[in-house]
């Protein structure tokens, strides 16, 4: 007869395992209302208990939105040199200042000389073009109106096909303008509105620097980069801009390759040639910078890294913060409700089933505040998008919401397990 | 080999036939306050019968308390042993004891031990969350025991809305909803008026006569009345045990 019994304690106990899962729903669905019940209740308390993780996903999501629309900011505005081009220079960008002074010590600039060698010898690129900027930028006028500093570039003929500045009405500077070295110029929308605002500018006579330019045509918009207009130019013919401003030229060259299958072996080659031009020993550096769009979206993406470190590290800290919170208001709550534990136990709750009721509550609390950092971070990168860039990625709202219930999970494990080992009769006892 | 089943014929011979569903024996319980021991119970044997409506009575500090935890799986013993419908209990595990009070006992306390934020439906409903009742046959479950105690009409009352016997009748609901081979009262009328207690009793005799067997903790004489047998507890100790009806 105990066999009897034993057999049926046996497959009552098999029983109370096979539909274990429903109890887990059903606690689990239980523990996220009383979840939500307890935030409403309380909305002061759950506001105080929830700041930690809503700073830490609001601060998380932002950047993240930030840096998101930076990218496509930084790769058509800033790392933008044209489709399949990449720029000789004196020295390689966005290395940093102290690798700049370095590489301007180090590196002979590129002369006029080094782009006629290359145009020569240079095969399969698409075109070729230099350019070379007045520093600081000169005064322009005409009439009575002028500007303090524009941005004076002397351009060959071909930079027409590499640019980014095309020709709005007039035309772009010529192989024959080059040539002669006339005094023509190609201006910015910039310069239009403010020096010529009600009158054509075709044929006018442009003051730059104490020498006048006939104006041949004027380009179409192309936009601001970080607030810094980049319509602000005056182009003349690379022969003017040496005679009258620069008599020992330094260039950057601009080389656009067929299509971007080309590039890297027109970057080969030119690196070959100008090393070998160069006499440069087998193991130095190159006395040059090779830049194309890569370089510059390198040294974002660097910059970037370095963000993410730092805000992984600010989030860890409002996270972790936010969790002792939690955990805190979690051990009150488990000392408030030590009579329900009593109850419950002596209905029949399991060590793992109050376990699992504390741990959810904690969870659900942590993700509402992730909803609502979340809430926030969107609001606020719909704000910054007013006046900068912000594009809230679907990936940052999941690790938000999915970082603070893992935080919740955790940091409810202590005070859950507090409340699951109660002695059923001493949680009784506790009356409130 | 051999020494198990040695171990399990001694469990044969102590293990108490079918009809008897609770038997103790030896039970003792003692509390350490710090310096002294407080011996709450003193080596208390007796059995129970399937069917039976047993009264535990006694004057307060008598261990009548003490007992009924034991007897509801809510404590240990400190020594002795105690089988709950063939099963030795006092040895089981928490998870064991948590599936026994939760099958087996169906408790109604003095001060009902509702929740408060919860409907007279889903205090009912909690034994069957615990044991994994899939939640239509729950709620199927619950309204049934709810109608039962005449309370069909206040399903969706939270308790602050019900009066005492209305919420005694919701905790006498939900300790049948599980079907337990034991309903376990402790002064289920110590917070009720006495026409309120009468009805209360009223309906633990209909309990009764239904099959069930009920173990009612009191110290009230005419309350004891109610029951076929009283036993009576005086300093941890089984005093008198008189069979009334």
């Amino acid at each position: 007869m105990a066999v009897l019994s034993q057999a049926r304690a046996l497959s009552s106990r098999a029983r109370s395992q096979r539909v274990a899962g429903a109890g887990v729903w059903a606690t689990s669905r239980e523990a996220f209302w009383i979840a939500l019940e307890a935030l409403r209740a309380h909305k002061l308390r759950s506001f105080l208990t929830l700041l930690g993780v809503v700073i830490a996903t609001t601060t998380l999501i932002v950047v993240m939105s930030i840096v998101n629309g930076m990218n496509v900011y930084i790769a058509t505005k800033i790392a933008n040199l044209g489709s399949n081009t990449f720029v000789l220079h004196q020295f390689k960008w966005a290395q940093g200042y102290d690798e700049m002074l370095k590489a301007l010590r180090r590196n002979k600039p590129i002369r006029m000389e080094d782009y006629k060698y290359l145009q020569e010898s240079l095969i399969g690129y698409e075109a070729i073009s230099a350019i070379s900027q007045l520093q600081p930028g000169p005064q322009a006028r005409y009439q009575g109106h002028s500007i303090d500093e524009v941005t004076l570039i002397g351009v060959t003929a071909s930079h027409a096909i590499i640019g980014r500045e095309k020709a709005l009405y007039g035309r772009y500077i010529s192989d024959q303008d080059d040539r002669r070295s006339a005094h023509v110029c190609f201006i910015g929308q910039d310069i239009v509105d403010k020096l010529f605002p009600m009158v054509d500018p075709i044929g006018k006579e442009l003051n730059v620097g104490g020498h006048t330019f006939n104006v041949i045509g004027v380009a179409d918009k192309v936009g601001s980069a970080f607030g810094i207009s980049q319509d602000n130019f005056v182009f003349i013919p690379m022969g003017a801009f040496r005679n009258l401003y620069m008599p020992n030229l330094e260039l950057m060259v601009f080389i656009k390759a067929p299509d971007s299958r080309h590039m890297m072996e027109l970057e080969d080659e030119v690196r070959v040639l100008m090393r070998a031009r160069r006499h440069v020993p087998y193991h130095d550096d190159d006395p040059f910078g090779i830049n194309a769009s890569e370089t510059l979206m390198a040294a974002w993406r660097n910059l970037t890294g370095s963000i993410f470190a730092v805000t992984i590290g600010i989030v860890a800290v409002f996270m972790v913060v936010g969790g002792i919170v939690i955990m805190n208001i979690m051990l009150a709550s488990v000392t408030e409700r030590t009579h329900e534990i009593g109850i419950r136990k002596s209905l029949g709750a399991r060590r793992r089933d109050i376990m699992l009721q504390f741990v959810i509550e904690s969870a659900v609390m942590a993700s509402v505040g992730g909803i609502v950092g979340v809430a926030l971070a969107i609001l606020i990168a719909w704000v910054v998008r007013a006046f900068f860039t912000a594009s809230v990625p679907l990936s940052g709202v999941l690790i938000g919401v999915g970082l603070s219930s893992a935080v919740g999970l955790f940091f409810g494990i202590y005070p859950a397990n507090k409340a699951a080992k109660l002695q059923p009769i001493e949680a009784l006892r506790m009356e409130n | 080999m051999a020494s198990q089943v040695e171990t399990s014929s001694v469990l044969d011979r102590q293990a108490p036939p079918e009809e008897v569903l609770i038997r103790t024996e030896e039970l003792w319980k003692t509390y350490d306050m710090g310096a002294a021991a407080v011996q709450a119970l003193c080596g208390v044997t007796f059995d129970i019968l399937r069917g039976e409506y047993v009264a535990i009575m006694g004057p307060s500090g008598s261990g009548k308390s003490t007992l009924m935890n034991l007897v509801g799986c809510l404590d240990t013993p400190s020594s002795g042993k105690y089988w709950l419908n063939a099963r030795l209990v006092s040895e089981l595990t928490d998870d064991e004891l948590a599936y026994i009070r939760n099958k087996e006992i169906g408790f109604v306390f003095q001060t009902f031990n509702l929740l408060a934020r919860a409907t007279a439906l889903h205090n009912v409903e909690l034994p069957l969350i615990y044991n994994g009742t899939p939640s239509k046959e729950r709620e199927e479950k619950a309204s049934e025991a709810l109608n039962m105690v005449e309370l069909g009409d206040r399903m969706y009352h939270k308790p602050s809305e019900l009066s005492g016997g209305q919420r005694q009748r919701v905790a006498i609901a939900r300790a049948l909803v599980n079907n337990p081979s034991l309903i376990l009262a402790d002064e289920p009328t110590g917070n009720l008026d006495t026409a309120t207690g009468d009805e209360i009793m009223n309906l633990f005799d209909r309990l009764h006569e239904s099959g069930n067997t009920i173990v009612l903790v009191t110290h009230e004489h005419d309350i004891a009345a109610r029951a076929h047998r009283i036993i009576h507890i005086r300093d941890g100790k089984i005093d008198r045990d008189e069979r009334i009806k």
